[in-house]
């Protein structure tokens, strides 16, 4: 194994999908380092949530490898077993557009749900790792609430809180604010800076401009299935170099 | 008419609500099982186990339940060579007819219920980890059983009064008795005692589903 794959966790070489005839993504290359904050921007149907979906196996790539830390969830087009991609994608977390919390059980048994079931600890010890990452959220006090009582923040909130529980280490975000009201996006965005000041790779596909220009270590504009270009948020936002790139920016908010 | 005689009119109407009770409880126990079974048929991947199902529910609720009920007791002891092995009690009958029968619609109604469940609630099962079966378990089967109920209270609601039915193949239940009396006595006052009877274990089977909507409540 070389020195290039163990600095990168995530390693993308020549993805593809298809649907149907549609080519969603053609060919992509990328690389996630440790610590790394990726914004992914493009405009809908540019392919940026497939590809997201792809690294944690809710695509399935058909084109390209996809490595995740050293292991290799699709290799040349191949899909690794079954057993061996629930190891792989156990490495990572994912937060939803639409929360996805389970609306059976309460914020807390959200949370220990998959703990429980792995015994990761005594109960003791999952109890207060709960209380750990429902605190870091700041959503404490509604541990013994259904979803279905909490507001869209509070409810991606609680979808932060419980992608952590297992410990991954790659958050993946998937718009995570475009459901909700403007008045609510800013609670999450603010979870989300805090992990990325904390040093949590992530990778996040999203409309928030302006957590991008902030938070983000790396941007990469997506146009039509490719990778049109990539660079620091200073690189994307202030000097971007092609056309549609300066086209998408100024068609957005402002 | 004084109250001792509808005591007496009373006590054989009981008796038989035992029988209409057993073949209630034995049908509800059995058939919702199976019923999630179906649905789990006519889900599958598998186009033979699908076809089964599917052409398993549409026989089943394509024909009157009576005649399903004939067909038991009296079809299948006829058919050659297999036929003495398939002759039952009246009452195995009735309960298999029953089953049968409720299997079918519990199906039907189970597969709706997990129609309206979120795909997303499949994928964050996924991210997470859970197993195909943890994910039925914990996350899929309690929120379809919330969908469900409603429509699980109206089909066992009608299930106590199709137990009727089987008094054609002479199993004693409650309406048995009923008719036996008033033919006796020339009096309508049974059926209305039998009425009573049916608005009883009603009353406590809509108590019962009110109970678990308020428990399954999101």
């Amino acid at each position: 194994m070389n020195n290039n794959q163990n600095n990168h966790v995530i390693h993308v070489t020549n993805l593809s999908k298809h649907f149907g005839d549609n080519e969603v993504l053609k060919k992509i290359n990328f690389d996630v380092d440790r610590g790394d904050v990726i914004a992914i921007i493009g405009s809908s149907g540019s392919g940026k949530s497939t590809l997201l979906r792809c690294l944690i196996d809710l695509e399935q790539a058909d084109g390209g490898t996809i490595m995740i830390k050293d292991r290799k969830l699709v290799d040349e087009g191949v899909q690794a077993p079954q057993k061996e991609k629930t190891a792989i994608i156990a490495d990572m977390g994912m937060v939803f557009q639409h929360f996805n919390l389970f609306p059976n059980l309460t914020v807390r048994e959200n949370l220990e749900l998959t703990p429980k079931l792995r015994h990761v600890g005594t109960d003791e010890e999952i109890e207060a790792r709960m209380e750990y990452y429902l605190d870091k959220v700041g959503m404490s006090h509604r541990a013994d609430a259904k979803p279905s009582t909490l507001s869209g923040g509070e409810k991606q909130r609680v979808a932060i809180a419980r992608a952590l529980m297992m410990q991954p280490e790659i958050l993946l975000f998937d718009e995570p604010t475009s459901a909700l009201d403007p008045e609510l996006t800013g609670e999450v965005l603010k979870v989300m800076e805090q992990l990325a000041s904390e040093h949590m790779t992530m990778v996040v596909v999203t409309h928030e401009m302006g957590f991008a220009r902030q938070a983000a270590s790396k941007v990469l504009f997506m146009n039509d299935g490719i990778i049109l270009e990539e660079g620091t948020p200073d690189d994307i936002f202030n000097h971007p170099k092609e056309e549609r790139t300066k086209a998408f920016l100024s068609s957005i908010d402002r | 008419m004084d109250f001792h005689y509808i005591i007496t009119l009373t006590v054989p109407l009981l008796q038989g609500t035992v029988v209409t009770l057993a073949i209630f409880a034995i049908t509800l126990v059995i058939s919702v099982p199976l019923g999630f079974l179906v649905t789990l048929g006519l889900n599958s991947k598998n186009g033979l186990i699908k076809g089964f199902c599917e052409t398993y529910v549409y026989i089943l609720r394509g024909t009157p339940l009576l005649l399903q009920i004939l067909f038991v007791y009296f079809g299948l002891p006829l058919i050659p060579w297999i036929g003495k092995y398939l002759t039952f009690s009246r009452f195995a009958s009735a309960c298999i007819a029953f089953v049968l029968n409720y299997s079918a619609y519990f199906g039907e109604i189970f597969r709706g219920g997990l129609l309206a469940i979120d795909p997303g609630q499949y994928e964050a099962a996924k991210v997470l980890g859970l197993t195909r079966y943890e994910t039925m378990t914990r996350v899929i089967i309690p929120q379809m059983i919330r969908v469900c109920l409603p429509s699980v209270a109206n089909e066992t609601i009608t299930l106590l009064k199709d137990t009727a039915l089987v008094t054609v193949i002479g199993v004693t239940e409650m309406l048995h008795y009923a008719k036996t009396e008033v033919n006796r006595d020339g009096t309508p006052f049974p059926f209305v005692i039998a009425a009573v009877l049916y608005l009883i274990i009603n009353f406590f089977l809509t108590w019962i589903f009110k109970y678990l909507e308020k428990r399954y409540e999101q």
